[in-house]
């Protein structure tokens, strides 16, 4: 479950990534909203898990996760904690008061969104490369990393003025390909059930 | 024939000297915990083991924060603490607790018995038939967002029966992380690494504190780098600032007790005589009784040694009685010891009488102290009555007139009769009605011991910081074998189980179901899950079932999980021997309704030590308040026989009201009533007869001289045993402020009881 939420998280950081860009930061009021589309590769299983749907974030309070196919599962994190829920019953409900890795990973998250690599470089090899058009952003757990709280070989990231895509290499050799479409950034706030489910997380 | 009784007791002087010279040359040792001074669980064998195992487990526990801005330095630093704590060769470190191997084992260990282990919420879906929602929970998990189930697992439990069984273990939860091997956490710009460890030795032990806290050197570490902070969590710190408080308060009590003797005995006399002779006497009586309690005992308590040191104040009663025989008509000094000889006796004997009800209680430390006041008076005794006279050169005082004629006034005050005597009579009784409503008792444990204030600080700042660490109360579980006691577990957490009265709790159940649970657990998945199988395998696209476990597969058993070197064997602890079991809970805020949760379970019952200790304190408050009774009895037949019926009882009256005065005075004050409290009062009732009857035993002429023995005997222990009432420990506080009043009173109201005819 730890091991869950520690991923969860650090799936964040490259959403955030552009901050690493030349684009400059995400800032506060601002929110990002996009599909995504989830391809899981498990090790001896003959077709990838698929999964696909919407995911809105805003910086300082949360990411809404919102799977639609194959099943509806939704997942929120705030920086107060996680929920998740299956066809509106929750399944999942972990205060971050309970599991302090999750504000430690909120402080490694918002040195992202500031652009500030720093907060990442204390776990994390990070390696940048290409412009601003099409960029690439490697991240590779430092030695001596706890491989429970670090279960990846590498997180692979790929944008040009967003995110477009990420690949999580597991030690066991499963990998996860993640794919962002249609993200636009707005300034308008968060809708008021946005707003509530994200303030149900830190429940 | 006294001459060699005279050598006699030398003789046994000197070997007690001896043999208490020969102690200290190996270095004496004392023992240090307050609850060695009380009485253990008399009843309940299997109560008392529970009690001891986890209070054992308690007081071994050391938990360190070390703290700084900068992870480097304090990752450091707690590489440094730990070295100095393994160097120790006192401690060892559990600084790894849940990290990935043995989280590792204990997937191993379970993984052959998985389809009788389901988590709570997966056993009630299954109950309710919904074996579906089980399947998409799973199914949630796996697609999730970056679920972390490998294809191992999916392959092998593909409605991830165990994960879900697993992440409901009671793990101890804390705010903790392992960074590169360190379990820390950062807050507020700092980076606090956790040390822990278990203490190997007696953390009451003086030697063991010493050599720990030496060791360890927190005031070097710390003066070494201003920035970084220590915080210590740990019985044997506790223990360490109970015993430096009682052995700094025993040096400081002790020094100006004597100091105030010396004093008051240099005024009085206006010579070194009396004084000399005097230390001889409290020299003796003390050697006697320390050389004899520790041949008697093999070691001896603080407390025990701090109440005897005031002792002094007793013992010297003897010798100023005979010293102040200097003011009287000019005699020899066997003919002055003559003439005190009576009253002497009987105050020796009332009062040794008093000390030996002491014996009835049956505390191990009350025993110490009886014994070495009633050896140390006796010791004291015996010099006053066969050396002082032999030693004594002293001439007839030419001064003290005064001292006389003012130490005779409060004699004068009780034998004239005026409107004063009734009103002081009255007054004290309306105050003492007044306080007597007043009167409560309070016999909290926690209360009596007064914890170092910096040490409970530090204590806060680490539960704030990692989250609870323990408590003392529990619940235990008593059954014919382990599979019952299992059960009983099971419908106990069934009542524990989100209950907002306590945090958490840790039961054997919650880690090994029953046998009976088990298989109704794997009825429960191969009716109710097992046909859904073909339907999951489809959704993941899985081509082979999972690997079955073999229908015989017996149940996990405890005995065969606690086994020494196994992931489960911490459980040991809360098993302490078949079908007795502990259920061990973490921040109890409500007790009365946790305690009310094992209700009609058999064999179940809530075990709160402080409480159960407040209660016996409280019980043998009212059993010290029978010893006094008793007391008072055992004496009445001497004073009966020496003083008549009548005069008997009219010499009891000043120490009984004073008895009785003395609790509800100071209930006017707001002070509760303790045990120690009481125990006061049984030494304020021999100390009273003792004035008292220093006061009938005179004549007329040697009237003036017996009140001024007896002011400079009050006077002295009013120093020795008043100065207990500035204690930072509150129960010696409560025994120091009752002395100080009772015997105050006994000395004021001395006079009321007559001379003998």
């Amino acid at each position: 479950m730890i091991r869950r939420l520690l991923i969860s998280l650090l799936l964040c950081l490259p959403l955030c990534a552009q901050a690493a860009g030349p684009e400059g930061s995400l800032k506060d009021g601002q929110v990002l909203r996009g599909h995504f589309v989830q391809e899981r590769h498990l090790q001896g299983f003959n077709a990838p898990l698929k999964s696909e749907g919407s995911f809105v974030l805003a910086p300082g309070q949360g990411l809404i996760w919102k799977a639609e196919k194959p099943f509806a599962v939704t997942t929120i994190i705030s920086p107060a904690g996680l929920v998740q829920e299956v066809g509106g019953n929750q399944t999942m409900h972990l205060a971050s008061s309970r599991l302090p890795f999750l504000s430690r990973l909120y402080d490694m998250l918002g040195g992202a969104l500031g652009g500030d690599w720093r907060a990442l470089e204390k776990d994390f090899q990070v390696a940048k490369s290409g412009d601003a058009k099409s960029w690439q952003v490697v991240l590779t757990p430092k030695a001596g990393s706890d491989p429970v709280a670090m279960p990846f070989r590498s997180i692979a990231t790929k944008g040009s003025r967003f995110v477009d895509g990420v690949r999580i290499a597991k030690a066991e050799g499963d990998y996860d390909d993640l794919s962002f479409l249609d993200q636009t950034l707005s300034d308008a706030p968060l809708s008021p059930e946005e707003s509530s489910a994200l303030a149900a997380a830190g429940k | 024939m006294r001459r060699i009784l005279a050598l006699l007791w030398l003789a046994l002087v000197l070997l007690a000297a001896g043999h208490l010279g020969w102690r200290l040359a190996h270095g004496l040792s004392f023992r240090t915990d307050l609850m060695a001074l009380l009485p253990r669980e008399e009843q309940n064998p299997a109560l008392q083991k529970a009690n001891d195992t986890v209070a054992h487990a308690l007081s071994q526990k050391l938990v360190f924060l070390v703290g700084q801005p900068d992870r480097a330095k304090a990752r450091a630093a707690a590489t440094e603490l730990s070295r100095r704590l393994t160097g120790s060769g006192l401690v060892e470190l559990t600084t790894g607790g849940f990290d990935k191997d043995r989280l590792r084992q204990m997937g191993a260990a379970y993984f052959p018995y998985r389809q009788g282990l389901l988590s709570d919420t997966g056993r009630q879906l299954l109950e309710q038939g919904k074996g579906e929602e089980v399947a998409l929970r799973a199914l949630s998990q796996i697609y999730g967002f970056v679920g972390t189930t490998d294809a191992r697992l999916v392959k092998t439990d593909p409605f991830l029966l165990m994960p879900s069984f697993f992440t409901g273990l009671p793990l101890p939860m804390s705010r903790l992380t392992l960074d590169d091997g360190m379990l820390s956490l950062s807050q507020d710009g700092m980076t606090w690494v956790m040390v822990s460890g278990k203490l190997t030795g007696e953390p009451y032990a003086l030697d063991v504190q010493k050599h720990l806290l030496a060791t360890l050197d927190l005031e070097g570490l710390t003066k070494a780098d201003p920035a970084l902070k220590v915080l210590k969590l740990g019985a044997v710190f506790y223990a360490e600032a109970g015993a430096r408080q009682a052995m700094d308060e025993t040096s400081w009590i002790g020094i100006l007790s004597t100091l105030g003797t010396v004093l008051v005995a240099l005024a009085a006399y206006r010579a070194f005589a009396p004084l000399w002779l005097s230390l001889l006497v409290i020299g003796t009586g003390i050697g006697t009784a320390l050389s004899a309690s520790l041949w008697l005992f093999g070691e001896l308590h603080v407390g025990a040694l701090l109440f005897g040191v005031s002792l002094i104040g007793v013992a010297v009663d003897y010798s100023l009685q005979y010293c102040t025989e200097i003011f009287a008509e000019p005699a020899p000094p066997s003919e002055r010891l003559r003439r005190v000889f009576a009253g002497i006796g009987l105050g020796a004997a009332t009062t040794v009488i008093g000390y030996l009800t002491l014996f009835l209680a049956p505390f191990p430390g009350l025993h110490q102290i009886a014994a070495f006041s009633v050896i140390g008076l006796v010791a004291a005794w015996a010099t006053v009555v066969l050396w002082l006279p032999a030693l004594d050169r002293s001439r007839p005082a030419r001064h003290g007139k005064c001292m006389l004629n003012s130490a005779d006034g409060l004699m004068r005050f009780w034998q004239t009769p005026s409107w004063r005597r009734p009103a002081l009579l009255a007054a004290l009784a309306v105050l003492g009605l007044a306080g007597a409503f007043r009167l409560h008792a309070d016999d909290d444990v926690r209360r009596m011991q007064s914890l170092s204030p910096p040490l409970v600080a530090e204590q806060d700042a680490i539960q704030k910081l990692i989250g609870s660490t323990g408590g003392s109360q529990f619940f235990l579980i008593e059954a014919p074998n382990d599979e019952t006691a299992l059960q009983r577990e099971e419908a106990l957490v069934e009542r524990l189980k989100g209950s907002v009265a306590l945090k958490g709790f840790q039961a054997p159940a919650q880690y090994v179901p029953s046998a009976a649970r088990q298989k109704a657990n794997r009825i429960l998945v191969s009716e109710k899950l097992m046909p859904l199988l073909p339907a999951q395998m489809q959704q993941l696209g899985m081509t082979e079932p999972p690997p079955a476990p073999p229908a015989d597969q017996p149940p996990l058993t405890l005995a065969e999980a606690i086994q020494p070197g196994g992931p489960l064997a911490f459980l040991s602890v809360l098993v302490l021997e078949p079908g007795l079991h502990v259920v061990s809970l973490d921040g109890v805020s409500q007790p009365e309704s946790v305690a009310m949760m094992a209700q009609g379970i058999e064999g179940v019952r809530y075990v709160d030590p402080a409480a159960q200790f407040s209660a016996l304190l409280a019980k043998y408050r009212q059993r010290a308040l029978a010893l006094l009774a008793v007391s008072a009895l055992l004496m009445a037949p001497i004073l009966l026989w020496r003083y008549g019926l009548k005069g008997g009882l009219k010499l009891m009256a000043p120490p009984l009201l004073a008895v009785a005065l003395a609790p509800t005075l100071l209930a006017l004050t707001g002070d509760s009533f303790n045990f120690f409290d009481a125990m006061a009062l049984v030494l304020v009732l021999s100390i009273g007869v003792d004035y008292a009857v220093f006061c009938a035993e005179t004549t007329d002429q040697r009237q003036p001289v017996a009140m001024l023995a007896v002011s400079l005997a009050a006077s002295t222990a009013l120093m020795s045993f008043g100065l207990l009432g500035f204690s930072g420990v509150h129960a010696v506080r409560s025994f120091g402020l009752t002395m100080l009043l009772g015997i105050f009173l006994a000395f004021l109201l001395a006079p009321m009881g007559g001379r003998r005819q």
